[in-house]
């Protein structure tokens, strides 16, 4: 029986990773995703964990051929750097159709997918992804 | 206080299937040990490897190594800060000796990448970047870089061609260097057109992936005989180390603040030579603008104009060819910049040549700078 | 006798991205054009290789709550429709609930009735929220329809969710009035349980079971309730295919008007739990105060439920909350079949 992925680690942050989830430094004001124990820029443990928007604008990106073990058969993978006006995150992008859609300042938002799949028995890995958002009218 | 660098072991980076991380370690350090006239005195190893426990299966690596190498009883100790692995070893040692912990430190910095698939060795790689998040994600060794330099094209208006230069001379450099991995030289136009790894970083634009291992024998003044250079001053930082949590990107955090304790305590207003932190053809520039060699958005092309080349204005970068094309075996990098830098002052390095050089600076951080070190390494 | 009632407050849908057309598949198979031109079918909708019925059944869930206006936490019972879930053992509708911030007061479910399962939950919460066992539940069908490669199946077999949050008939988008269930045990399709493509009894699965089950639920429900077929604005009935639906509705007595809007397979193929429901959220995102409707889903085994739905005035300020069918049916991008063989893992690659 082999299991590759972390069961725990991931019910431990799935509140965050679902729902994306961070942390607000009540003293400098400063948001962070993943949450901390500890506001990374001033140092206050005095923290409030709060929802982020699930909208954003694409400050960078990447279409990733060098794929990790595991990953081949969703093979590229797409990344970007997303600016959620609060803060910024690196997320994974979906439904990129034609990569040459992906440009600086298109607009983003969030979708629940799958990322990791451990082999063909074991977990499977749900987390918010961003797509080029939806036309609606 | 300087400790001093007496022995110094080196060996190619490549891929040496027919060598373990033991073999490397022992290879390398058995010449710097025989430098410094037999192992007697040596009282304190400090091993890096950043990797042994996923690709050689090995934890205590350097309690195994010690008796390996024929060093059973001596004291010894594993230092793993990622990338920066190896010159955060040589920290170690420096403030072992200067504590009066030890006399005679070896340091050994060795790395398997090649035991598997390359697949596997990016998943290993991925965990250089904060594993909080990007350990339920596919983002494998290069995307962080990857958003990194699109960023950097996109804020500085900087072509992609331009950025091409640095492997390019990476490459030059590299092609004298008897332990580089990549001895060849390329055409800064070939690099854009190379296998796309994670866009825009290309496999010219990448580390490629080898094993190496690289040593030094660290004196205090106390037992130092033969110094080849003495290191001055090791300074080092934390950082926020990912892109999205830096208001600023652009500038590595951790190495600005370490660079700033460095020049607080060393005056390094005067140097020959840098071997800096080349992971990816992005992280130079960043690291040269981190630390006031270049203009923000300026490095890239000062670069191509050979401003950091072999009898250009500013000191010249990388002799070794760097991470590049010297190549990056993680943990063994720090002390391969070391050892090479030593040889480079003392006037032995048997590749690239700085006419004169006295005072070299060695850059290593990890990733994006979770972690930094900077070295003052002075002729004796 | 009137059944309980229950108000429709959001709903919700989800179409991916990805369109194959059918003239894809006959030419990897070598069908000829007629062989699916009969199916009345143009394109599938595909999943992608990220997608699975539980990301599709969030987007759609989320589209109802957002419609719904409701705090996730009134939710009470989420009841999933699937016959592709990703788990065999471990219940899908607790990812959905824990991603929508529905848990943990919740009652939460995965129902297997083949594509009529998502409807049974639907049912299901009629009663519940009736009775006041919940004020909210949510119903989600949801499939990445599987089909043996080169079955006559493929050709229609496609991805989708639908998703309505129930709860009190006040202040409710539309009212289901009424409804009835027709069950027997009819084998014309299957999966057993670790294979990953199901069966069916080819011609088996039209007279006696999708036909006979839909015929005895409407008029069954027609006779409780008085209403004619006249009487309804909008007939919906479960759409394997393109054919079918129009089919059984003339039989019973409804004309093409009546049931155009609600038509989804032709665009997209059969999205199985989806395939009904998401015709109701599209006539919902275009149905006036008052209309009424005819719902008719069906699910292999077999079963079909036939319900009456009335609009109410609270429809008009909720269509703009969240994307309509619509949109999802205008946003596609067509793929090949290469390209369809690895969203849906159909060929085979080692991870
Ligand atoms: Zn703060």
């Amino acid at each position: 029986m082999a299991m590759d992925l972390s069961i725990s680690r991931f019910w431990r942050k799935k509140v965050s990773v679902y729902r994306l989830y961070g942390s607000r430094c009540k003293a400098c004001g400063k948001v962070h995703y993943p949450p901390k124990k500890a506001c990374p820029y001033c140092g206050s443990r005095d923290l409030e964990l709060i929802e982020l928007p699930k909208r954003g604008k694409l400050l960078s990106y990447t279409t990733i051929y060098a794929v990790p073990e595991g990953a081949r058969p969703k093979s590229p993978v797409y990344f970007g750097l997303i600016d959620l006006g609060i803060t910024k995150v690196v997320a994974e992008l979906t439904d990129v159709a034609d990569k040459n859609s992906l440009k600086e300042g298109i607009e983003v938002e969030a979708v629940l997918r799958r990322t990791r799949e451990d082999r063909d028995s074991g977990l499977i890995y749900y987390l918010l992804k961003f797509r080029p958002v939806m036309v609606h009218r | 206080m300087a400790v001093y660098i007496e022995g110094v072991g080196l060996t190619k980076v490549g891929r040496h299937y027919s060598l373990s991380i033991k073999d490397l370690a022992a290879q390398t350090a058995f010449n710097a040990i025989e430098q410094v006239g037999g192992p007697e005195g040596i009282d304190y190893l400090i091993f890096s490897s950043a990797l042994a426990p996923l690709q050689d299966n090995q934890l205590d690596i350097a309690g195994y190594v010690s008796s390996y190498i024929g060093l059973r009883g001596i004291r010894a100790l594993n230092v793993e800060a990622g990338e920066a692995s190896g010159l955060a070893a040589i920290a170690i040692a420096k403030s072992l000796l200067e504590s009066h912990q030890a006399d005679k430190v070896l340091v050994i910095g060795a790395e398997k990448l090649t035991e598997y698939v390359s697949s596997k060795a990016y998943k290993q790689l991925q965990m250089l970047y904060d594993s909080d998040l990007r350990s339920f994600y596919n983002i494998g060794f290069a995307g962080d870089a990857a958003l990194l330099m699109r960023l950097y094209m996109n804020t500085y208006n900087v072509d992609r061609e331009t950025l091409s230069y640095w492997p390019a001379l990476m490459h030059s450099n590299a092609k004298e260097n008897p332990y580089a991995m990549l001895r060849f030289a390329i055409k800064p136009d070939k690099v854009s057109k190379s296998q796309i790894l994670a866009d825009p970083i290309t496999l010219l634009d990448a580390y490629p992936i080898g094993d190496g291992a690289a040593a030094v024998v660290v004196s205090s003044k106390d037992v130092v005989k033969t110094p080849l250079v003495k290191v001055t001053a090791i300074e080092s930082s934390t950082g926020l180390g990912g892109i999205e949590l830096l208001d600023d990107p652009l500038i590595f955090d951790s190495l600005l603040s370490a660079y700033r304790k460095l020049s607080s305590i060393a005056d390094i207003s005067q140097i020959d030579f840098m071997e800096i932190h080349d992971s990816f053809t992005i992280v130079a520039p960043i690291i040269l603008e981190s630390i006031g060699l270049a203009e923000r958005g300026k490095a890239p092309e000062l670069i191509a104009e050979g401003h950091f080349s072999l009898n250009g204005d500013k000191p010249l970068i990388n002799p070794s060819g760097g991470l590049k094309a010297r190549g990056h075996p993680i943990g063994a990098t720090g002390v391969y910049q070391v050892a090479e830098s030593a040889l480079q002052i003392s006037g032995e390095f048997p590749g690239i040549k700085v006419d004169n050089a006295k005072r070299g600076l060695v850059i290593s951080l990890n990733g994006l700078g979770s972690n930094s070190y900077v070295a003052l390494l002075e002729g004796v | 006798m009137h059944g309980p009632k229950a108000g429709i407050h959001g709903w919700g849908a989800y179409i991916p991205i990805y369109r194959l057309p059918l003239s894809e598949i006959a030419k990897v198979w070598g069908w000829s054009p007629e062989q699916y031109e009969s199916l009345d079918v143009v394109e599938k909708a595909v999943a992608s290789s990220d997608e699975d019925s539980v990301t599709m059944a969030y987007e759609a869930a989320s589209n109802a709550i957002k419609r719904a206006g409701i705090d996730p936490k009134k939710i009470g019972a989420i009841f999933f429709g699937t016959e592709s879930k990703p788990y065999a053992v471990k219940p899908s509708a607790t990812i959905i609930g824990e991603a929508l911030g529905i848990t943990p007061y919740t009652m939460a479910s995965d129902m297997e009735f083949a594509c009529r399962a998502g409807s049974e939950g639907l049912r299901s919460l009629i009663g519940m929220v009736d009775s006041g066992l919940v004020e909210f539940g949510l119903a989600i069908g949801s499939d990445t329809a599987q089909a043996n490669p080169g079955d006559v199946l493929e050709f229609t077999a496609a991805s989708g969710a639908a998703a309505f949050v129930i709860g009190p008939s006040e202040n409710a988008s539309a009212i289901v009035e009424d409804s009835v269930t027709f069950v027997t045990d009819t084998p014309d399709f299957w999966r057993r349980a670790t294979q990953p493509y199901p069966l069916h009894g080819e011609g088996f699965t039209g007279e006696p079971a999708y036909f006979y089950h839909i015929e005895n639920a409407v008029r069954a429900l027609l006779e409780k309730t008085g209403l004619k077929p006249g009487d309804f604005d909008y007939a919906i009935f479960h759409q394997p295919n393109g054919k079918f639906p129009v089919k059984v509705g003339k039989g019973l007595g409804f004309t093409i008007d009546q049931m155009k809007d609600g038509l989804v397979t032709p665009m997209i193929g059969n999205t199985y739990n989806a395939s009904a429901l998401m015709g109701l959220a599209k006539v919902l995102d275009k149905a006036r105060p008052g209309e009424k409707i005819l719902l008719a889903p069906f699910g292999s085994g077999a079963g079909s439920d036939a319900y009456y739905i009335r609009v109410t005035d609270s429809i008009e300020e909720r269509k703009a909350l969240a994307p309509s069918v619509g949109d999802y049916l205008d946003r596609k991008v067509l793929i090949d079949y290469g390209m369809y063989s690895k969203a849906r893992s159909i060929m085979h690659v080692i991870k």
